[in-house]
C-alpha cells in the first residue's frame, strides 16, 4: 500500500459522509478511479455503514419486565430487622461476660480472682451448711415416725422376746426336773 | 414530564417514573450491550446490572450534568469492566488488525448458520472496547460526532479518526473473510 493509499483510507468515512471540502472530494474521487484496492475498501465501508443500522433492537419482553421491577426487587431483597436490638447492648453483654470469665477462670486479675473466689466458696459452704441441716431434720424425722408410729409393734415385738425367753426358761427347768 | 421531575420522583420510589425512564433508555443501553459483547444473554444481564446500578445511584446524579451522558456513563463503564473481568471467556475476541485473522467457521459454526447480523455484531465484538462503543454510537444509535464526543470528553476530530478507523478495520475484516 503506498502512501496515496493510507492518505486516502483516513479520508474514506469523511468521503462517504459527503464532510470534505471540495478539494479534497475531487481528489480521492479521482485516486478511487483509478485504484481497486481502495474502491473495494470503500464499497465495503458503504455496505458495513448500510447493515450496521439495522443491528438496532427492540428490549425483549421478558428483560423489560425485569427492568421494570427492579425497584421492587431491590426493596425485597433489603436485610430485614427481625427484632430491633441494638448493636452496641450486645458488644456490652458480651464484653462484660467475657471479662467475668477473665477475672474467675483465669490468674490476669489475682486480687479480684480471689475476691471472686472466695464469695464462690462462702456460698458452696452455705449450700453445704444448708445441706447438713436438710439431712438432720429428714433423720430426726425418720426417729420422730418412729417413735410415733411404730411404738405398738415394738412393743408386740418385745413382749414375744420376753414370751419366748421365759418359755425357754420353763423348757430348761422342766428338763431338769424330769 | 422532564427529566429532573422524574428523577425526583424516582428518587422518591416512584414505579410509574422509573417505568418511564425504562421506556426511554432501556432500548439505547440493552443495544450498547448487545451489539458490545455480541451476546444475547451476556447483553440481557449486563443490561440489567446497569440500571441497578443507576437506581442505587440516582442520589449521585448531579443535575447540571446530562442524564443521558450520565446514563452512558455507566454503561460504558460497567461493559467495559465486565469485558475485562470475564477476558478469558472473551479470548475469542482478538482485536481485528491485518495480522490476526478472524478465522474460518467450524463445522459447529456452520451448523449454526448465524445470520449476517450475527456475524457483524461478532466482528465488532472484536473492536478495541472504546472503538466498538464510538462505533455503536454512531453507526447503530445514529448520535452525531458532536454527541459522542461529548459523552466521551475528546475531540471532534478524534471521534471521527476514530469511526474511520472502526469502519476500516471492519471492511479489512470483512474482505479476508470473503463476506
Amino acid at each position: 500500500m503506498n502512501k496515496k493509499c493510507r492518505e486516502i483510507e483516513s479520508l474514506l468515512s469523511a468521503y462517504l459522509e459527503n464532510d470534505l471540502p471540495k478539494e479534497e472530494l475531487e481528489s480521492v474521487s479521482e485516486h478511487l478511479q483509478g485504484c481497486s484496492v481502495c474502491l473495494d475498501k470503500k464499497e465495503k465501508m458503504e455496505e458495513i455503514i448500510l447493515r450496521l443500522s439495522e443491528l438496532q433492537e427492540e428490549v425483549p419482553f421478558f428483560l423489560k419486565n425485569r427492568l421494570l421491577n427492579i425497584p421492587e426487587m431491590i426493596e425485597k431483597t433489603k436485610p430485614v430487622k427481625l427484632l430491633y436490638f441494638p448493636k452496641w447492648l450486645a458488644a456490652a453483654i458480651g464484653t462484660i461476660i467475657l471479662f467475668l470469665n477473665l477475672f474467675y477462670f483465669t490468674n490476669i486479675f489475682p486480687p479480684v480472682h480471689r475476691e471472686v473466689h472466695s464469695v464462690v466458696s462462702s456460698i458452696e459452704k452455705i449450700f453445704v451448711k444448708t445441706g447438713g441441716w436438710f439431712e438432720k431434720i429428714k433423720e430426726s424425722k425418720e426417729l420422730l415416725f418412729f417413735t410415733f408410729f411404730n411404738r405398738k409393734s415394738v412393743e408386740v415385738k418385745e413382749n414375744k422376746v420376753s414370751q419366748n425367753l421365759a418359755n425357754e426358761k420353763d423348757f430348761v427347768k422342766g428338763g431338769r426336773n424330769g | 414530564m422532564e427529566t429532573a421531575e422524574i428523577l425526583a420522583r424516582c428518587k422518591n420510589g416512584d414505579q410509574e417514573a422509573w417505568n418511564m425512564m425504562i421506556n426511554s433508555y432501556s432500548k439505547s443501553v440493552y443495544n450498547i450491550a448487545l451489539n458490545f459483547f455480541a451476546e444475547r444473554d451476556i447483553a440481557q444481564d449486563v443490561t440489567q446490572e446497569i440500571f441497578i446500578k443507576i437506581y442505587h445511584n440516582l442520589d449521585k446524579f448531579r443535575e447540571e450534568k446530562n442524564f443521558s451522558s450520565w446514563i452512558f456513563t455507566i454503561s460504558r463503564n460497567y461493559c467495559i469492566d465486565y469485558w475485562r473481568k470475564n477476558k478469558k471467556y472473551f479470548a475469542h475476541t482478538q482485536e481485528l488488525d491485518e495480522k490476526i485473522s478472524v478465522g474460518k467457521p467450524t463445522p459447529e459454526e456452520n451448523l449454526i448458520n448465524e445470520s449476517e447480523i450475527d456475524q457483524l455484531r461478532k466482528m465488532i465484538s472484536r473492536l478495541d472496547p472504546d472503538l466498538r462503543l464510538i462505533l455503536i454510537l454512531r453507526d447503530i444509535q445514529d448520535l452525531s460526532y458532536q454527541e459522542i464526543a461529548k459523552k466521551f470528553s475528546v475531540p471532534e476530530g478524534t471521534v471521527k479518526s476514530r469511526i474511520n478507523r472502526a469502519r476500516l478495520k471492519l471492511a479489512q475484516a470483512f474482505m479476508r473473510e470473503g463476506i
